[in-house]
């Protein structure tokens, strides 16, 4: 045993990898992208980008889609998807905003939606591991049935007078940073730290690579499946209470589109449809660089419209690029 | 000279760097049946494979009545007369017979449209040429895989096969669907088709077969007529290895019974498994592929379901029925596709080692013992000689040998109490072979108990303690002692023994 | 004592032509319709029929294309975004001086060309085509945004909207439309060689491709009717509202997909008939009309379209756990 740790202490690549896994991974890629665009606009567009309100803009905007894609990060690494995010975040936006307004105490309200979100996670989640349904068929489906609840809770009309109570949770700024960008790092710092090192988590990794081999491994399958999709969900509804929050309504037509950016994102910071492998970290950049890219976009006059367009496009490229990187997997 | 329908010669085939096929010849004739036997490994569905256009030989020829051919793919193969039926069928079972036979080959009209009438009545008269009746509008899925397969055999009819290859054809039935499937051949035997009927059961083969030639290692041993041959002189022809293969010595003390199982059944995959283990030893499971090892194994393991039977460990009865629960008891299970089932290829060699014993690295507040983990994967990686060391790297860059270490590791991380290992050391080289099998000694000496699935007759002859013969989902002997390879393959392809021919 | 054995096989000849599940359907859909007819009496008359088959005719002809797409165990996400881009080139075009016919033919060549890129990329990727028509789809939705800025394109000549409009011996052209599309398409997915491959490649992928069937070709195919389709239905949208938005066909795969499966087929590949996507359009078809005989808010809509889709597949797999046939 004296010989293994010495060994273990000598041991030849342990140091130099560190490195090494360092440049060549892709988090810090990305980061290079970040910079370079960043860069790239602040030559052309140096007085529009460079801007306070600008940094702000794009920083209050990445609120939500830093929370959706990080959850969608996970139940992609389950290998599966959640089409149905938008909407959750839609609904309990509405459901949270309406009992506020009906005089629900405003921690209890916050506490239904939160709970509203995950039963609606745990619904995709039982159609997915219990009855083995094709997770994009459940989500599409619960899709249409969240946004079209939202849609009859609500009749198109948004909701509104809320109190302050409500709105301070997102208002407030340290730095020119508002208050809810902080705490949506933190949760996710957390969030990323007990994916990598947090065994109920993390088993996600095992299921999603090899669901037959996790499961001859002693790994509960359907219980990490089950609950991937409950926490995606609830990201949503957490989202869905800094957006009414920030924006003082609960709307119907939130988050419209808002799966579609989570999922391009996810897939940037390195997760993929074949499941086993992504990182919230990655995510998050990838929703910083679409962010970054779409600012670029309005500032040189593309106009909003072209955000669905680059989102896509990526989304295209990030596909693509996954299915290369499989290819050459597989050929072993 | 008889006249001959498919010949080949010299075919050599590897797969990577593992020689599965040494010039082999072979030569079938028309009208005639003809059997090739051997054991697991032989090379019997490579053979089969290159003749039917599915692989490309390394080396050889293939003369089709006379006239060198090469396929391209298998749908040449077909188009030229040879078929093939595979153990796994190839019908669509939503589609109904008739369109799973002439699929894309329909009768249509000028513009395309099938004429219904005219392809369930050619269907109808191709199963009366067999003289079976079968409707052409039955759905494929909703016939027993008796009859999936005559529909396949009517199939390759219909491509006015010339030779209809047929791999472990009766595995899946029933005696009487055994019987009509005689008879089909014989039927087809008076046409002139030439059937290659490849099995490992001795009884029907000596039945019904004309010809018998024996694989082994890849190598053809020889072909008798069967009228000439003996069940003995077949078994032994069989096993004769060459290779002498040094094993461990075997058990120095083995000590109490610690692990029995009572009456296991589970309909159609076996049936009254009755064995018990003791302390230190190795018990051999010995048999032919489909005997019902690895069925009993994973019910055990509790991957499938048991309909009846007892398990018991350390004197109490204990119910089994998730893999989460047997690691929990201490049983675990190395699985035999090891691919598939055992091992996560793009994660690193350390993740794989723990992946069974998660359990055992976390703290009370389930976090990663990081540090813990790192000791105990570099340990397994030294102790089983892991190359290279570097437990951080892929698992998919390891060589298959190596693979098959991190395997091992990775259930003897469980600290298991009884480890049934489904084929170890296949795909691993000679030496890796021999560090596995005095590791399993170890293993077995420390006190675990050890279940050892092996095909391969010497490896299971000189690891075991004791051998459990299958055959056909039942045990048909618990041996000990000095056990001869004729003995094992004895029980292993006979229901009853009747000594004799 | 022979009376009773004719009326008898009678029966059986019925339940053996249609199938069980399309017969539920299809009772389904009477009780429905006498349910509605009792409460309004102006449900069973032409005029809302008429309205009633109009309200799902884009979906119908897109569930066409679907129902193949899904039988070859796929699927096509992207139709809904392939509508509005073909209503709005077609707009374009209109606008722009070209003669109609022009107007017609270019976007719908188009959309075969967008499915052919859907068709090839599945093939190369080897992803399943949720994936790479999901990703057509969104970028299709943002090109549309984009080209429009938001804004409607109208003021098609009235040629044009007869395609939309019109009608022909009192029936609405879309319908007759369909109707052609529906039988033509349905009577060859159920009769002729080529189109009959789909359910082989869907039922035994591998057993197809060894039996020499050109599976990658054929799904390429698949992937461009269905455009074609969506295509089609989107220059009717065009001619119907004689005006092209890019927020056309929201929603519309939801509803097609759902009309596919409630009409039979299985999410694995395989099954499905033209006949039971029809009763599942038509199904819907009742359904929304419902809506607005009843006054309920639309808004219902999206979560009763939701919950079929998710009961039908849920019957669908679970039918498949107890073997039963479809």
């Amino acid at each position: 045993m004296k010989e293994v740790e010495k060994k273990v202490l000598k041991g030849p690549s342990d140091q130099a990898t560190w490195w090494r896994t360092l440049i060549k991974s892709r988090e810090t890629t990305l980061f290079l992208l970040i910079i370079v665009v960043s860069i790239v606009l602040s030559i052309l567009k140096s007085n529009a980008f460079l801007d306070q309100k600008n940094f702000e803009a794009i920083a209050t905007g990445m609120i939500y889609d830093l929370l959706m894609a990080s959850g969608m990060t996970l139940v992609l690494i389950l290998g599966g998807i959640d089409l149905s995010v938008g909407s959750v975040l839609a609904l309990t936006g509405v459901v949270t905003t309406m009992l506020i307004q009906q005089g629900v105490n405003v921690p209890l309200a916050i506490s239904l939606g939160l709970l509203l979100s995950m039963v609606i996670g745990a619904i995709n989640g039982l159609f997915v591991a219990r009855f083995k349904i094709a997770p994009f068929i459940v989500t599409l489906g619960m899709m249409s049935v969240a946004r079209g609840a939202a849609l009859v809770l609500t009749s198109g009309y948004m909701i509104s007078g809320l109190p302050d109570v409500y709105l301070e949770i997102s208002s407030g700024e340290l730095l020119g940073i508002p208050y809810a960008i902080y705490t949506v790092v933190i949760v996710l710092a957390i969030f990323d730290y007990l994916l990598r090192n947090w065994k109920p988590l993390n088993q996600s990794f095992y299921v999603g690579n090899n669901p037959e081999a996790a499961a001859m491994s002693g790994i509960q399958v359907v219980v990490v499946t089950f609950a991937g999709y409950t926490i995606c969900s609830f990201f949503a509804g957490l989202s869905a209470i800094f957006m009414t929050s920030r924006l003082a309504i609960g709307f119907a037509g939130f988050g419209l589109m808002a799966e579609l950016r989570a999922i391009a994102a996810a897939v940037i910071g390195g997760a993929s449809f074949a499941g086993g492998t992504g990182s919230v970290l990655g995510a998050c950049l990838g929703v910083l660089l679409l962010a970054v890219i779409n600012n670029g976009f309005v500032l040189l006059g593309g106009g909003p419209n072209w955000q669905q367009v680059v989102s896509g496009g990526i989304l295209v490229v990030a596909v693509g690029v996954d299915a290369y990187r499989r290819r050459r997997e597989r050929k072993e | 000279m008889a006249n001959n329908v498919l010949r080949v010669e010299g075919i050599s085939k590897s797969f990577a760097s593992n020689k599965v096929l040494d010039q082999v010849s072979f030569e079938v004739e028309a009208g005639q049946v003809h059997a090739l036997v051997g054991e697991n490994g032989a090379g019997k569905t490579t053979l089969m494979n290159i003749i039917g256009g599915i692989h490309q030989p390394d080396e050889g020829s293939i003369f089709l009545e006379g006239y060198q051919t090469h396929f391209e793919d298998p749908l040449q193969a077909i188009k030229s007369g040879i078929s093939i039926v595979h153990q796994e069928l190839s019908l669509a079972l939503n589609l109904t017979v008739a369109q799973n036979i002439f699929a894309n080959r329909e009768e249509t009209n000028r513009i395309g449209l099938i004429n219904w009438k005219a392809l369930f009545d050619k269907t109808r008269a191709l199963f009366e040429r067999i003289g079976v009746d079968i409707e052409p509008t039955m759905l494929a899925g909703d016939m027993s895989v008796g009859l999936q397969q005559i529909v396949e055999i009517a199939k390759a009819l219909s491509f006015n096969a010339k030779i209809i290859i047929m791999d472990e054809p009766t595995s899946a039935l029933s005696d009487t669907e055994v019987e009509r499937l005689y008879n089909i051949i014989d039927d087809l035997k008076s046409r002139g088709v030439a059937v290659v009927f490849i099995s490992h059961k001795l009884n029907e083969v000596l039945k019904i077969s004309d010809k018998i030639s024996v694989l082994r290692d890849g190598k053809m041993i020889g072909t008798v007529a069967t009228s000439e041959a003996s069940r003995g002189e077949i078994i032994k022809t069989m096993v004769g290895h060459h290779i002498k293969d040094f094993f461990p010595p075997k058990s120095s003390g083995i000590e109490e019974e610690f692990f029995s199982v009572e009456g296991l059944t589970s309909k159609g995959r076996f049936q009254d498994i009755n064995f018990s283990l003791r302390k230190g030893e190795i018990l051999g499971f010995a048999g032919l592929i489909g005997s019902g090892r690895t069925e009993v194994a994973r019910a055990i393991f509790g991957a499938d379901r048991l309909d009846s039977g007892k398990i018991l460990l350390d004197d109490k009865e204990i119910r089994i029925s998730s893999p989460r629960e047997a690691i929990d008891q201490g049983i675990c299970y190395l699985t035999e596709d090891r691919k598939a089932l055992g091992l996560f290829l793009t994660m690193s060699v350390r993740k794989n080692i723990i992946s069974a014993a998660l359990k055992s690295f976390i703290s009370r507040l389930f976090f990663y013992k990081h540090r813990e983990i790192k000791n105990k994967s570099k340990e397994y990686v030294d102790y089983m000689q892991i190359q290279p060391f570097n437990d951080e790297i892929p698992l998919i860059s390891l060589s298959g040998g190596n693979k098959q270490k991190v395997l091992f590791a990775k259930w003897l991380c469980a600290n298991p109490k009884v480890l049934i290992v489904d084929e170890p050391t296949r795909g691993v080289d000679v030496g890796a072979k021999t560090r596995i099998h005095s590791d399993l000694r170890k293993l077995a000496e420390d006190g675990v108990g050890i279940i050892a699935i092996c095909s391969e007759l010497p490896e299971v002859l000189g690891l075991s303690d004791r051998i459990a013969v299958f055959h056909e989902g039942r045990i048909t002997a618990i041996l000990e002692g000095e056990v001869t390879q004729e003995e094992v393959m004895k029980y292993a392809v006979t229901k009853e023994v009747d000594d004799g021919k | 004592m022979m009376a009773n054995n004719q009326k008898i096989g009678w029966v059986q000849k019925i339940i053996k032509t249609f199938g069980m599940y399309n017969i539920g359907l299809i009772i389904s859909i009477i009780v429905l319709m006498l349910g509605m007819s009792i409460k309004y009496e102006y449900f069973l008359t032409w005029e809302n029929m008429k309205v009633m088959a109009m309200g799902f005719v884009l979906e119908a002809i897109m569930s066409i294309g679907m129902t193949i797409a899904i039988i070859s165990g796929g699927i096509d996400l992207s139709v809904s975004a392939v509508l509005p881009l073909t209503a709005i080139l077609a707009g374009f075009l209109l606008n722009g001086g070209f003669p109609i016919l022009l107007a017609i033919i270019i976007p719908l060549v188009v959309a075969c060309i967008i499915g052919f890129m859907n068709g090839t990329m599945t093939n190369l990727l080897r992803v399943h085509p949720f994936i790479v028509t999901l990703a057509t789809m969104l970028t299709l939705r943002g090109i549309n945004l984009v080209i429009t800025k938001g804004a409607t394109i109208s003021g098609f000549p009235k040629t044009f909207c007869f395609i939309g409009q019109g009608e022909l011996i009192g029936i609405p052209f879309p319908l007759i439309l369909f109707a052609i599309l529906a039988i033509v398409i349905g009577y060859s997915l159920a009769n002729h060689r080529f189109f009959q491959q789909v359910y082989f490649i869907g039922g035994n992928p591998r057993a197809a491709r060894m039996s020499g069937l050109k599976v990658n070709r054929f799904l390429v195919f698949v992937y461009v009717l269905s455009s074609f389709l969506a295509g089609v239905a989107g220059i009717v949208a065009a001619a119907q509202y004689g005006s092209a938005n890019n927020t056309f066909g929201q929603m519309a795969e939801l509803k097609v997909i759902a009309a596919v499966f409630i009409g039979g087929a299985s999410l694995y590949g395989g099954f499905g008939t033209m006949f039971g996507t029809f009763l599942g359009a038509l199904f819907l078809a009742i359904i929304y009309n419902a809506f607005v005989m009843t006054g309920v808010s639309t808004y219902w809509q999206d979560v009763v379209v939701g919950s079929m889709l998710l009961i039908a597949v849920f019957l669908g797999a679970y039918l498949k756990k107890r073997g039963v046939r479809r």
